[in-house]
């Protein structure tokens, strides 16, 4: 536990100083990297923790984004008070989503969440006098008490922000919040004859993992300047399950590890961008097949093997 | 003297299959009531239908004079009704303590931006909820499997933990589906003492779904019998051993198992 504190407070101080002595692509790069970790992380706790499919988890980055910036735009509330108010937003019409969604199971709740994604579409399409339609909409820069914030504060806001997601999600999976969600997944029958509402858990899974989605969406319209709807569709769902998937389900380690690993899978794949869904789902689904534990499982088992290397050494040594 | 369990009329229908017909039951405080019957006569139903895991067709359910038959299964179990399951109802993936500590939860309440901040409030409530839980892992003999996991154990000691699940939530009304099935001829004894140390020593009122003759026997101070939905017979186990329904029901059944 403490061990882990310390080492998200080492990977943000690398990150940090590596980020400054980077040009301005890669860490526009890693931004975007960390963006997707914070989706990454609120949807493995609806779907890796509290066991509900949700298809819908880039709509609720569309809220944060659309919602954060036009608190900025229109009623000139600053950047860092508007994410967090984008991620009350996402979660409070998580909540509102996760009424009904808590009722559905399997197919049936990946169809209202897929229905949702199209109605968010749609709401953004049709209301285009605010959100710019399917032409999108431009930013302002991000000011900081009237000084625009530079290239590399934006990133350290966004590490800032990725790093707290990190710590607040271990924090909650560790506490009897965790224990519920996973509870909720495991057996919904047993969970309730020990005085847990089954419908309330899986309501604030929803609300819990829009909120993450919110302040990633909003962190994604400052950090790229430009909100393009068309990144808040299908595609991106898919390759948010993708992220948890390859990852590992249910753990913000394996959030983190497939989140990362993927992110850095468009830059490879640029030759073949057309490409680029076909390729998600074939690796979505080799791992689904081969690999249901993520990669973490496989950063587990090395772990547990030089801890077993390490203790017979020492006995040998003795 | 209020019944700490009274179940009046109670009806459950699936579908057109009728499993409970007009039911009535009471219990008093402390008491050890057992309720036997052949397989299929609507014992785990009755069970289910007190917990609100199953809608009832007909009747109420009433928990030391409050009727508890519209409240969600949640609510049930906060009011003071817990159960064990025949089949165990494992959180498999999760440790034994973490199985303990969901039956621990609702003492232990933690306000959500506590847990997702770790503040000290949060940090206290999980060490209180944690020495609470090993304490019932240590009366159940479980500290040994503490850090494992629940899918892991054998069926024996994933029945004392279910058991243990269900204490940790400390209930007034405890309701054990089949809690020795399974088990060999010697846990089964220790189950039984546990199972009436507990109900003398917390005043816990138990009522105990067995298939075992002996073991109800043994443990029961009253015993309802049912069949085909109905109780058949009530009385002291002495009483319900030498009972003709009774006899007639269970050869019955055994008829039946030579056949089938």
């Amino acid at each position: 536990m403490r061990s882990r504190t310390w080492l998200i407070t080492a990977s943000v101080a690398m990150l940090a100083v590596a980020a400054s002595q980077l040009g301005s692509y890669p860490v526009y790069l890693m931004s975007l990297a960390m963006i997707n970790i914070i989706a990454a992380v609120g949807l493995n706790i609806v779907t890796g923790n509290s066991g509900q499919i949700s298809l819908c988890h880039s709509s609720f980055m569309a809220i944060g984004a659309y919602g954060s910036a036009l608190m900025t735009a229109k009623l000139g509330i600053p950047f860092w008070l508007s994410i967090p108010l984008g991620a009350l937003l996402a979660a409070g019409v998580g909540a509102l989503l996760g009424a009904p969604a808590s009722r559905l199971r399997g197919i049936y709740l990946a169809l209202a969440t897929l229905g949702f994604l199209q109605i968010v579409q749609v709401a953004i399409e049709e209301l285009a006098d605010v959100t710019g339609g399917v032409r999108g909409l431009t930013i302002p820069k991000a000011e900081w008490f009237g000084v625009r914030v530079s290239e590399y504060a934006r990133f350290v806001i966004v590490l800032a922000c990725c790093a707290f997601a990190i710590w607040t999600a271990r924090n909650l999976l560790a506490s009897r919040v965790g224990r519920e969600l996973n509870a909720v997944r495991l057996s919904p029958h047993a969970t309730q004859a020990l005085g847990v509402s089954v419908n309330r858990v899986r309501l604030a899974a929803f609300a819990l993992s829009a909120a993450y989605a919110g302040v990633a969406g909003g962190l994604q319209a400052i950090v790229v300047g430009f909100i393009d709807p068309v990144e808040f569709g299908v595609s991106a769902a898919l390759r948010q399950i993708t992220f948890i998937v390859v990852g590992g389900m249910g753990s913000v380690g394996g959030s983190v590890l497939g989140a990362a690993v993927l992110s850095a899978l468009p830059e490879v794949l640029r030759p073949v961008k057309e490409y680029s869904d076909v390729i998600y789902t074939v690796i979505l689904l080799a791992f689904l097949i081969f690999m249901p534990h993520g990669l973490i499982a496989v950063w587990h088992a090395a772990m547990r093997r030089i801890r077993a290397r390490t203790i017979s050494a020492s006995t040998v040594e003795a | 003297m209020t019944d700490r369990l009274a179940v009046e009329n109670l009806s459950v229908r699936f579908g057109g299959v009728i499993a409970v017909r007009d039911l009535s039951l009471r219990v008093a405080p402390g008491e050890i009531r057992g309720l036997i019957g052949p397989n299929g006569a609507g014992k785990t139903t009755v069970i289910n239908a007190i917990t609100g895991a199953v809608r009832m067709s007909a009747g109420r359910i009433l928990l030391d004079g409050e009727d508890v038959s519209a409240l969600p299964a949640h609510a049930i179990s906060r009011r003071g009704i817990g159960r064990t399951f025949q089949h165990v109802e494992p959180f498999g993936e999760l440790t034994v303590l973490d199985n303990t500590l969901l039956g621990v939860g609702r003492h232990a309440p933690v306000p959500f931006a506590h847990a997702a901040l770790a503040t000290p409030l949060a940090r206290a409530r999980e060490h209180d909820a944690v020495r609470d839980a090993t304490a019932v892992l240590e009366r159940f003999d479980l500290l040994p499997y503490r850090d494992t996991r629940a899918s892991e154990l054998p069926f024996g000691v994933l029945k004392r933990m279910d058991l243990a699940r269900a204490l940790a939530a400390r209930p007034k009304l405890l309701l054990m589906d089949e809690p020795t099935s399974g088990m060999s001829e010697s846990e089964a004894d220790r189950a039984i003492a546990a199972a009436r140390a507990l109900a003398e020593s917390q005043g816990i009122t138990l009522l105990v779904i067995e298939h075992n003759m002996r073991v109800m026997m043994a443990l029961a101070h009253t015993v309802t019998v049912m069949q085909e939905g109905r109780v058949i017979a009530a009385g002291s186990p002495a009483e319900i051993q030498r009972n003709r329904a009774v006899i007639d029901a269970y050869l019955g059944e055994e008829t039946a198992d030579a056949v089938g």
